[in-house]
């Protein structure tokens, strides 16, 4: 089962560079005398994005998603979506995750590589993939 | 062929629940399909009893379902499996309640067999697959086993071929699109998806070890009910061609369930089966009730 990228730093999308994972803890400082300290390359297009993600999404992106969801499994007015609600709580196969996704990817205008699309859980799960890809596509 | 089990025992089931009749284990090359409609089991006594099979692992999970119909359906699964697979213990009896599951690294579902020390356990593998009114199981002996059951008026919402164009393989899109009446496409696109998914069960290494689109099953010219798998590989350097590679090394069964499902069966290939098809045993049960061998099963 996929964790939450919130529990760390780096993306689970495979990166061909060598990445570090650094402690928050530890304050880090990027440039001294326009030198990086880094021991990482920063040529990825993508990287600052993904340095910058922080692990709270937006509740309007929640709200979408368990929009979606709910028409998708015609679920009925007791059954509560919330951020943490499991998909398969809800009853959803492997099809109704796939068609999820494509109604995600419809409302946002993204597209999610399959494995990692089969993998998203929750709502938190997709809301964070979606701000991920919509903050990659703007970048 | 219905087969009741102590059916005395059915209007009254405060005390205990009988034991289960032992079942023969199923040969190479054969898959024994259980199935269950949870609409058939309204017993709230029986479904207490049931309850008291499942681990404190399983319990949570179930009581975890949102909705009394989905905890029903979670509770069906979980006694279908234990129940069903404590049957072909034929040398000792195994009590139902005292199987252990584990997950291989990829998170498949397996027995555990480390509490039983007699080295005579088969080397049973099972998978399940649920829909809202139907539950099947597969189980086989020595070689792995994904099973994939569908609605077959299952709606799809979205368009079938912008559907199967993001997630099917380009043979298959092309296949699809042949076919000029949207019923038979929706039906067709259905039994597609199990037959694939299926086979990623089988394989039992997550769905990034074979993305749906890396792979194309089409049915073998002259049978019925058999398939062929042909995977996309790498582009050589030499050759700007994608080729793909069909290879028998994994079996394929397709078959309609009770009039109302598709079912998918997968199996690895036993080299000692000389290309021999796959044989299925279907049967419908309610644990510790009673089994109802299908003698005809629908071969699609």
């Amino acid at each position: 089962m996929a964790s939450s990228f919130c529990s760390s730093i780096f993306m689970q999308a495979p990166i061909s560079a060598k990445t570090t994972r650094f402690s928050l803890q530890k304050p880090v400082s990027i440039f001294n005398n326009r030198k990086t300290n880094l021991s990482f390359s920063l040529h990825r297009r993508s990287m600052p994005a993904r340095l910058a993600v922080s692990c709270a999404v937006k509740q309007e992106t929640v709200e979408k998603v368990s929009e979606i969801v709910k028409k998708q499994l015609s679920l009925t007015d007791d059954q509560k979506v919330t951020a943490g609600t499991k998909f398969t709580e809800l009853g959803a196969d492997s099809l109704d995750t796939v068609e999820i996704v494509m109604g995600l990817e419809e409302e946002f205008g993204i597209t999610m590589a399959e494995e990692r699309a089969k993998e998203i859980a929750t709502v938190q799960q997709a809301a964070e993939l979606i701000e991920e890809l919509v903050q990659e596509k703007t970048a | 062929m219905r087969i009741r089990v102590m059916s005395q025992l059915q209007r009254s089931l405060s005390i205990e629940l009988p034991s289960l009749v032992p079942l023969q284990l199923p040969s190479r090359m054969e898959t024994h399909l259980w199935f269950i409609r949870p609409d058939e089991v309204k017993s709230t006594s029986l479904l207490k009893h049931y309850s008291q099979l499942l681990s404190p692992t399983e319990k949570e999970k179930v009581l975890q379902m949102r909705g009394d119909e989905l905890k029903k359906n979670a509770l069906l699964a979980r006694t279908l499996v234990r129940a069903t697979i404590a049957r072909y213990q034929t040398n000792n009896a195994v009590d139902p309640k005292a199987l252990m599951f584990k997950k291989n690294m990829y998170g498949k579902p397996e027995v555990d067999w480390q509490n039983y020390t007699n080295c005579n356990n088969p080397p049973l593998h099972f998978n399940i697959s649920h829909t809202d009114s139907l539950i099947a199981c597969g189980v086989t002996v020595h070689v792995p086993v994904g099973i994939d059951v569908e609605d077959k008026e299952r709606k799809i919402k979205h368009d079938i071929l912008a559907f199967a164009e993001r997630f099917y393989s380009a043979d298959e899109v092309k296949f699809l699109s042949t076919l000029p009446d949207p019923e038979v496409q929706r039906k067709e696109f259905i039994k597609l998806w199990t037959l694939k998914e299926a086979y990623v069960k089988a394989l039992g290494k997550g769905f990034s070890a074979a993305p749906f689109n890396t792979f194309t099953i089409q049915s073998k010219v002259g049978t019925k009910g058999e398939y062929n798998l042909c995977k996309m590989t790498e582009m050589t350097a030499s050759s700007l061609e994608e080729t793909n590679k069909c290879d028998g090394e994994w079996k394929f069964s397709l078959l309609e369930l009770d009039d109302s499902h598709y079912a998918a069966i997968c199996i690895e290939d036993d080299e000692a089966s000389g290309g021999a098809p796959m044989r299925v045993i279907v049967r419908k049960t309610i644990p510790f009730v009673e089994d109802e061998l299908i003698s005809e099963s629908k071969l699609l």
